[in-house]
């Protein structure tokens, strides 16, 4: 990383430096470029010629998604090749090299399937275009319900870009808001998807600061935003703002399965990625004596050695010293009375090469309505207590992900109908698991497109 | 009795010179407005009373510019005064004629009132009139606050300068602020859409050669093309005023959106009774540097923690003087914040420049979730 980096806006008609630009450090603080901050004048332009430019033919688009996913794996993209691209990520914002490949391999996945995607989601009763035959005699046509979707992305990993191409796919044109900590894969992603054929007006990258990000959410007709519960605060009253916060995934051990041979998924729940997913586990919940297994848990996680983020073998996040110092002392004062089994002391681990580990915890709670359980935290952070069935659902209520470790239909049945658990796994699934096709909120289908009814007799262009 | 280092320059250079004001002694200036103000016969009715509660003696004490900062911030008070009592005794004959009293704030609070005199407000709008001097007969849209603001009366005589004719359209941003605070941004969306739309329908149908606007409106107009080709064909001056514009969107309507036009800031506040004018030139870094009219009007920039003048090229709170026979308004502490830059040699204070809010950075403050 010789060269001084410039993270620049990607306009419709092309890059755009602004003077108003922020540095962008290494771990150890050290200046390695500068990232433009576009006014809202620009965003506003740029929105607006986006919408006068033509939407890409639906066939045009799908290739595009598949070209995208080569050239984001293999090519090099904005000066950086893909190894080089890792790299930088790992060095300049903490998150393990192996936890960028794994999400790269995430997203190429995730371009490649949009195809079958956009088929899963689109409701049975309707075509994808009006010029199917079945239209002839009458059926629902999936219509977008806007032309713009916005992205305010996050930097904590980069598999959060594998989520908004399904809007490309939809046929809508995509404005991105990098995240400042990581900009690199937003840049990446862009630049792939470009080179592939998605013309510049119909994918644009605007990174700017917290107001002007916000002209971007008004100006674009959806948008999806990654926060923590201020960001889903701010956000949730907007109908048509999608807000990715904590997830509070958890786990549910009921007492007709043995813990012990699930430690191993349990702790690839909380410590995936890092534990910088919304879908890692933020809670444990045991039917019976929880500290067993809170124990196991601890002696795995505590297993994971502290690296620099670069090193192949890392898997915990780093992050500038003073930060990983805050994230430490709210530990602290959430965690209040419940015990510490890992972590209690502190969870900063200092390196030599600049910023610090974000170390593992586990600590132990005495009822599963304890207020600990909902505090999830960028790092593997979990919370281990008691359930029994008299306690109900409750306390599994609001989960991004639960994964269920039980035989009980009944329950799995009122899991299901409960609406703030948004996906269920059951048996020996991480809350982690994700496949390309499989919903991780919902379909983007389900909000940004809509069946309009329709019937057609030799109307149209003859070929038709 | 008046001195008549007081009177404003009688004919000001029909072109406009920027250079052409008399240079008067700053020192003999202060000590004869002291005396204009502090002195029975030719104070006000607010100050005359307002100094037996003063620490000090204005006359005797207050004797240069850096002296004003013993004065305590008044304008507070200027929300309850009746207006009457701010008109000084010794003013007569055309001194004497008012213009109009004009209010500020209001979207906190209850407004401050302020009496604006005929023969200071032509002055104050002949401060940047060098940037008009080419631009022969026009009239003006003025899309921006009326009522009682003085942002509105100043475009009508602009209007009036050009031998043409105001066009306006209402917009009270006191209403925008309750409708924020009761619905949200979408509500303040709504409005301006409402103001643009009014706008849009004069420019398409009247020969608008001015059009004075505030930043955030420009950027709405900018949006639509319709708009923009309307004021690249008619428009031959903007003038903007009333909010911050940064360096890159000044660029970006300079160069992209309405390139050949003149793009001309003021930075004013009804409580100093005029503005200061854009400096002829390139800028500082892509920047308008705005100059006051020393020394009716002058300007300092001080750090909020210590009331200390910043050094030239620091960021800090703007405080602003109005210095005039007409009125008294000195070391008002305003909400903006700016660049100190050099004035032009023999000025009071400072000239500034990227005027705007607060510069807030990202808080480190722990937020539960992982992004």
């Amino acid at each position: 990383m010789a060269e001084f980096l410039h993270i620049d806006a990607l306009g419709p008609t092309g890059p755009y430096r602004s003077r108003n630009r922020r540095p962008l450090t290494s771990l150890a603080g050290t200046p390695i470029g500068e990232i433009s901050q576009v006014p809202s004048l620009y965003v506003r332009r740029t929105i607006a010629a986006m919408r006068a430019a033509p939407v890409l033919a639906g066939a045009q688009r799908l290739d595009a998604l598949d070209a995208a996913a080569e050239l984001f794996a293999t090519a090099p993209l904005g000066g950086l090749g893909p190894d080089e691209y890792v790299r930088l990520v790992s060095t300049a914002s903490g998150v393990p090299r192996a936890v960028v490949r794994q999400s790269v391999d995430w997203i190429v996945d995730v371009l490649r399937s949009q195809r079958t995607t956009v088929e899963l989601a689109m409701p049975r009763g309707a075509v994808g275009d009006w010029r199917d035959e079945r239209t002839r005699a009458g059926s629902a046509v999936w219509a977008r319900r806007g032309e713009v979707f916005a992205v305010h992305a996050a930097g904590n990993t980069p598999a959060v870009h594998g989520l908004w191409p399904e809007a490309l796919a939809l046929g809508y044109k995509v404005v991105v808001r990098p995240s400042t900590r990581e900009p690199y894969t937003a840049l990446r992603l862009v630049e792939a998807l470009r080179q592939a054929g998605f013309p510049p007006a119909t994918l644009t990258l605007l990174p700017t600061d917290h107001d002007v990000a916000d002209v971007i959410i008004a100006e674009a007709d959806y948008a999806i935003v990654y926060g923590g519960q201020d960001v889903v605060d701010k956000y949730s009253a907007i109908p048509t703002v999608l807000t990715q916060g904590p997830g509070r995934s958890k786990i549910l051990v009921t007492a007709d399965v043995d813990w012990r041979e699930k430690i191993d998924i349990i702790a690839d729940s909380v410590s995936h990625l890092g534990g910088t997913a919304c879908t890692c586990a933020s809670a444990v919940l045991v039917e019976g004596d929880p500290e067993p297994l809170a124990r196991a848990l601890a002696e795995r996680l505590g297993r994971i050695p502290s690296l620099p983020a670069d090193h192949p073998d890392a898997t915990l996040t780093v992050a500038p010293t003073a930060s990983v110092v805050e994230v430490d002392q709210y530990l602290h004062k959430v965690a209040g009375d419940a015990r510490p089994l890992l972590g209690g002391d502190t969870i900063v681990d200092e390196l030599p090469s600049g910023g610090a580990v974000l170390r593992p915890a586990v600590h132990l709670v005495d009822s599963s309505g304890a207020a600990q359980l909902g505090v999830e935290l960028p790092f593997p952070c979990v919370w281990v207590g008691p359930w029994q069935s008299a306690d109900g659902i409750a306390p599994l209520r609001d989960s991004l992900v639960l994964t269920a470790m039980t035989t009980r239909a009944e329950l799995i049945d009122a899991l299901l109908d409960e609406p703030s658990i948004i996906n269920l796994y059951l048996g020996d699934n991480p809350t982690t698991w994700l496949r390309p096709g499989i919903p991780h909120d919902g379909y983007l289908g389900e909000v940004l497109m809509r069946t309009k009814g329709m019937i057609r007799t030799a109307v149209g262009p003859a070929a038709a | 009795m008046s001195s008549p280092v007081l009177d404003l320059p009688r004919a000001a250079d029909p072109a406009g010179n920027p250079a052409s004001y008399p240079a008067v002694d700053p020192d003999e200036y202060i000590a004869a407005l002291m005396r204009w103000h502090f002195t029975a016969s030719t104070g006000s009715p607010f100050w005359l009373r307002r100094a037996r509660s003063l620490e000090f003696d204005p006359i005797a004490d207050v004797r240069t510019f850096a002296d004003l900062r013993l004065f305590p911030n008044v304008v507070d008070e200027f929300r309850d005064v009746p207006v009457e009592d701010l008109i000084p005794r010794g003013l007569t004959g055309e001194d004497r004629v008012i213009a109009g009293v004009y209010e500020s704030g209001g979207t906190t609070g209850s407004p401050k009132r302020f009496v604006m005199f005929d023969r200071w407000m032509e002055f104050a709008l002949g401060w940047d009139e060098f940037h008009y001097a080419a631009l022969g007969p026009a009239n003006v849209l003025a899309v921006a606050p009326s009522g009682p603001h003085m942002f509105g009366a100043f475009a009508a005589r602009r209007a009036r300068r050009h031998d043409g004719v105001r066009f306006t359209v209402d917009l009270d941003p006191r209403w925008i602020k309750r409708l924020i605070e009761r619905d949200g941004p979408g509500a303040a969306d709504l409005y301006a859409e409402h103001i643009i739309d009014q706008a849009a329908h004069i420019l398409t149908t009247q020969a608008v050669g001015i059009l004075i606007t505030t930043p955030p409106l420009l950027e709405r107009m900018a949006r639509r093309d319709d708009l923009v080709a309307l004021i690249r064909k008619n428009v031959r001056f903007i003038c903007w005023s009333g909010a911050h514009m940064d360096a890159d969107s000044r660029e970006i309507f300079q160069t992209e959106v309405f390139p050949g036009i003149p793009l001309k800031g003021l930075y004013g506040s009804t409580t100093i009774l005029g503005m200061s004018r854009e400096r002829p030139g390139e800028g500082l870094d892509g920047l308008a540097l705005f100059d006051s009219p020393s020394p009716y009007i002058a300007f300092r920039v001080v750090d909020p923690a210590t009331g200390d003048d910043v050094n030239l090229g620091e960021r800090g709170q703007v405080v602003m003087n109005h210095l005039t026979k007409y009125a008294l308004i000195p070391n008002n502490l305003e909400r903006d914040h700016a660049l100190a830059v050099e004035p032009p040699p023999g000025w009071l204070g400072c000239s500034v420049a990227d005027v705007g809010p607060v510069a807030t950075f990202d808080d480190h403050a722990v937020i539960e979730g992982v992004y």
